[in-house]
């Protein structure tokens, strides 16, 4: 294939949509050739998801003017890949022995594959054994991860673990049939061992990397390749239409999550930045990261801006989501609107649900933070070398999420579609609270999951495209970190934008915007109030090239954190 | 928004199984009413209760063995004495008890603990809807097809129930009160208008109505009345003595005219009605059957 003939076809395919995208080859690199989208086809009355898929591609070939299928597959001129989340994404099911180590080394690979995870078994978990048995039992995952013990360390508590799974002799999700793929990645030296526990009839075992090599490094690739790898060759294989699919690609089919994740991590790692990214959908909300080169992911299952709305303000407490609302919006009306909003879907919304919606945004992101900051952890189980001087810091914290050391944040999903720019920026700077100095990004296109895919093909492609396509530079936020009195300058920023100079600033408390086009960069000088501190110490200027967007900059000196309305506990039901 | 499905004159037909391998009781061309029992079986009881009978007794755990009342295999009753430890020449004495009324699953001498799961639960499904049987699945149910008119609900809350439609309120924008609600509705399905309020609610539970259909509920009512906050949309395990189907939605809604209508033409026939909601990716809505 020439280089003027190369192209992509990506497909991405969720519960309700399928969605095709084109990339092509230019003098100038990549472009997005054509987008097209039809309803998914795994459920009755057609069951077969190819169907879906030659429809949407049928229909890119009329958007994209261009010959994408050949009789009833894509055309050999493209390239094809692609990812789904039919049946509600990848279910998983971990193990390890002890939950605090190996336990949560095989949910972070669970989950940086982009599955959701159904529970988590250890042998210090303090269920009694009859009642790990019985759980196992009514899982049905599509896949079991199972780690526990260093190279060379723990073997007899392995292996109980490995007679529990065998006891509990757990059906896959679809098909009992079928044998379930069950992952080990735990102590490598008694790989056989494990094999023979678990026997040949109810698992098909494949053996990876350890995750937890020694107690004080985390692999979790190989594992996370497993995962993959499994989900290909056991699990889509089982849902109607997949074969035909798998037939037309050499790549391997991704869970639409895992894709996102790979790509987050891309751009991350292409900019050496430390990044927050968070996924607002209709049922679940997901949270990404990468600090240091150390990807994350979350989940916060039911937890969304649709079927999970009722959900968060449950979770948070109405009056979380009342503090970001209108006080003459009455409380009675706002409960009432949120339950509709979980029970009728809306083509579109009253400027009233848009009011609620990015309420409710912003407590469903917090509560992901909040998660997410949790499975983001240091490693546990090891030591932590503290020289004298950290006895003057704070104690160590346990996450290594760092809102000061966050460098971009990019929000996902349809809540930043159906919002302005300025009420997508706020959703995002309310809920994570950055400090220092921030890019805010949005996601509008929904592309992600298939760039995330062109990324196994075609790195700089995806890279590409996803800067000149996907993202959006909503704002770059300043936010100073420390305490000061009430009404003090926080911040003072001297810019320089095309040749003329500007002088604006920000008192404690408040909250400004200052109009940087998208286009436009600034030479920003940025002058903290000497208690409060920007990055560089406090008082301590900051210099930095600044990226315009949407909103431009917002110099945030609000109070952290923002004042939070205290949930009273329910009572005992 | 997607619209909820409205039918004056349609075939329905409805699975019955049971969650378990049993006995099927009806055969495929039966005729069957709402109390005709399709199939039946027994399930397991999930309260399974370990006793530590060493610690109980105080004794190691290999000892247990030799003061143990019951064996594997026993039937036990709530507090029987399963195990009993004399010392000092009968004045001291310590038992193990059983905490709930079942069978003795198993025993461990090595361990000296015992495993009592609750007796059996009997299971059974009953046809629901008055009709014929159109398929039976082997060891588990039937289908059962019958003519009716049905419409669909926004949200319910409480599982299947039947009974006579019956209006409390003469339009769709009245709201159903406490007061419109009688101690001749028991066992009935009680349309209402616009919303129930929370006192109407109650008097629905006092009263044994088997099902309220109404157009909306305050949110805050509904909780008042649970006594807890509904998160996701998911219910029909509910017990609180009747099932409520909200056509619209939360808030007052008066009733769809249509809806109102098909079920003002259908007064004083028997209802079927399901309260199972599911709002997710698989969406099932609350259901009113009339049968034709």
């Amino acid at each position: 294939m020439g280089l003027e003939e190369e192209s992509y076809l990506i497909v991405d395919i969720d519960s309700r949509t399928t969605k095709a995208i084109l990339v092509e080859r230019t003098a100038g690199g990549y472009r997005l050739g054509g987008v097209s989208e039809t309803m998914t086809t795994m459920e009755a009355p057609v069951l077969d998801v190819a169907v879906g898929v030659k429809t949407a591609l049928a229909e890119l070939e009329g958007s994209a003017g261009k010959k994408i299928l050949d009789g009833d597959k894509p055309s050999a001129a493209h390239r094809f890949t692609a990812s789904s989340s039919t049946g509600g994404g990848l279910h998983m099911v971990v193990g390890g022995v002890m939950s605090l180590i190996s336990g949560e080394s095989a949910q972070r690979a669970a989950l940086g594959a982009g599955a959701l995870l159904m529970d988590q078994f250890s042998k210090d978990d303090r269920r009694p054994h009859f009642e790990k048995i019985a759980r196992l039992r009514s899982l049905k995952p599509d896949i079991m991860l199972m780690a526990g013990g260093t190279d060379g360390g723990a073997v007899a508590q392995v292996l109980e673990m490995a007679e529990l799974v065998n006891t509990a002799d757990v059906k896959p999700r679809f098909g009992e049939e079928y044998q379930l793929p069950f992952i080990y990645a735990g102590n490598v030296e008694i790989r056989d061992e494990v094999k023979k526990v678990l026997g040949e009839e109810h698992y098909a075992t494949r053996m990876v990397e350890n995750v937890r090599p020694v107690i004080s490094k985390e692999n979790l690739g190989p594992a996370r390749e497993g995962i993959y790898d499994a989900y290909m060759e056991h699990v889509i294989v089982h849902s109607p239409g997949y074969d035909e699919l798998i037939r037309w690609t050499e790549e391997p089919l991704l869970p639409t999550q895992a894709a996102v994740g790979k790509l987050l991590y891309a751009y991350a790692e292409a900019r050496a930045v430390n990044l927050i990214g968070v996924d607002v959908g209709g049922e679940t909300t997901d949270v990404y990261s990468v600090f240091n080169g150390i990807f994350n992911r979350s989940l916060n299952a039911d937890i969304g801006i649709t079927y999970g709305i009722m959900n968060i303000v449950k979770e948070t407490g109405l009056g979380n989501v009342t503090r970001w609302l209108p006080p003459e919006m009455d409380e009675q009306d706002v409960r009432n609107m949120v339950g509709n909003m979980m029970l009728h879907e809306h083509e579109t919304l009253s400027p009233e649900q848009m009011i609620v919606q990015a309420a409710v945004a912003r407590e469903a992101v917090r509560l992901g933070l909040e998660k997410h900051k949790d499975i983001a952890s240091r490693l546990k189980g090891s030591l932590i070398g503290r020289s004298i001087s950290d006895m003057f810091d704070q104690a160590l914290e346990k996450t290594i999420i760092n809102l000061f050391k966050t460098h971009v944040v990019v929000g996902k999903g349809r809540v930043f579609r159906d919002q302005s720019a300025l009420e997508s920026a706020m959703i995002l700077v309310d809920s994570l609270e950055p400090m220092g100095v921030t890019e805010i990004m949005v996601d509008r296109s929904s592309i992600m999951p298939h760039l995330g895919n062109l990324l196994g093909v075609n790195h700089d492609a995806a890279l590409q495209i996803l800067v000149e396509e996907s993202l959006t530079g909503l704002a770059t936020c300043v936010a100073p970190m420390g305490k000061t009195r009430e009404g003090e300058e926080a911040v003072t920023v001297q810019m320089t934008v095309d040749g003329s100079e500007m002088v604006e600033s920000v008192k404690v408390g408040n909250i400004r915007f200052v109009p940087l086009g998208v286009d436009e960069v600034a030479e920003a000088t940025f002058t903290p109030h000497r208690r409060l501190d920007l990055g560089a110490g406090r008082g301590k200027q900051v210099k930095k090239q600044i990226q315009g967007g949407e909103v431009g900059l917002l110099l945030d000196a609000r109070r952290r954190p923002l004042n939070r309305f205290r949930k009273t506990p329910e009572a005992p039901t | 928004m997607q619209s909820l499905q409205l039918f004056e004159d349609t075939v329905v037909r409805k699975e019955r199984r049971i969650p378990t391998e049993g006995e099927v009781l009806v055969k495929l061309g039966d005729k069957v009413e709402p109390g005709t029992v399709v199939a039946r079986g027994v399930v397991k009881n999930p309260d399974i209760r370990e006793l530590r009978i060493y610690a109980s007794l105080g004794v190691s755990p290999d000892m247990v063995k030799n003061y143990m009342l019951k064996t594997t295999g026993d039937d036990v009753n709530k507090d029987e004495v399963i195990a009993i430890y004399r010392s000092f020449f009968g004045r001291s004495t310590k038992v193990a008890r059983s905490p709930i009324d079942g069978r003795i699953e198993s025993f461990s001498p090595v361990t000296g603990r015992a495993i009592v799961r609750g007796h059996p639960i009997q299971m059974m499904v009953k046809a629901h809807l008055p009709g014929e049987v159109v398929d039976v699945i082997d060891g588990e149910g039937a289908v059962v097809e019958t003519k009716a008119a049905v419409l669909q609900g926004a949200f319910g809350l409480g599982g299947e129930a039947i009974g006579e439609l019956v209006f409390a309120v003469d339009s769709a924008d009245m709201p159903l009160t406490s007061e419109e609600i009688k101690a001749e509705h028991r066992g009935k399905v009680v349309v209402g208008g616009s919303v129930v309020t929370v006192d109407a609610l109650r008097a629905a539970a006092k009263n044994g109505v088997s099902a309220v259909i109404v157009g909306g509920v305050d949110q805050k009512d509904l909780t008042e009345f649970l006594g807890y906050e509904i998160g996701v949309g998911v219910t029909g395990g509910e017990d609180f003595g009747f099932t409520l189907i909200i056509t619209e939605g939360f808030g007052v809604n008066p009733m769809d005219e249509t809806r109102f209508s098909l079920l003002e033409m259908h007064e004083g026939r028997l209802a079927c009605v399901d309260g199972t909601t599911q709002i997710r990716s698989r969406i099932q809505r609350p259901e009113v059957v009339v049968p034709l």
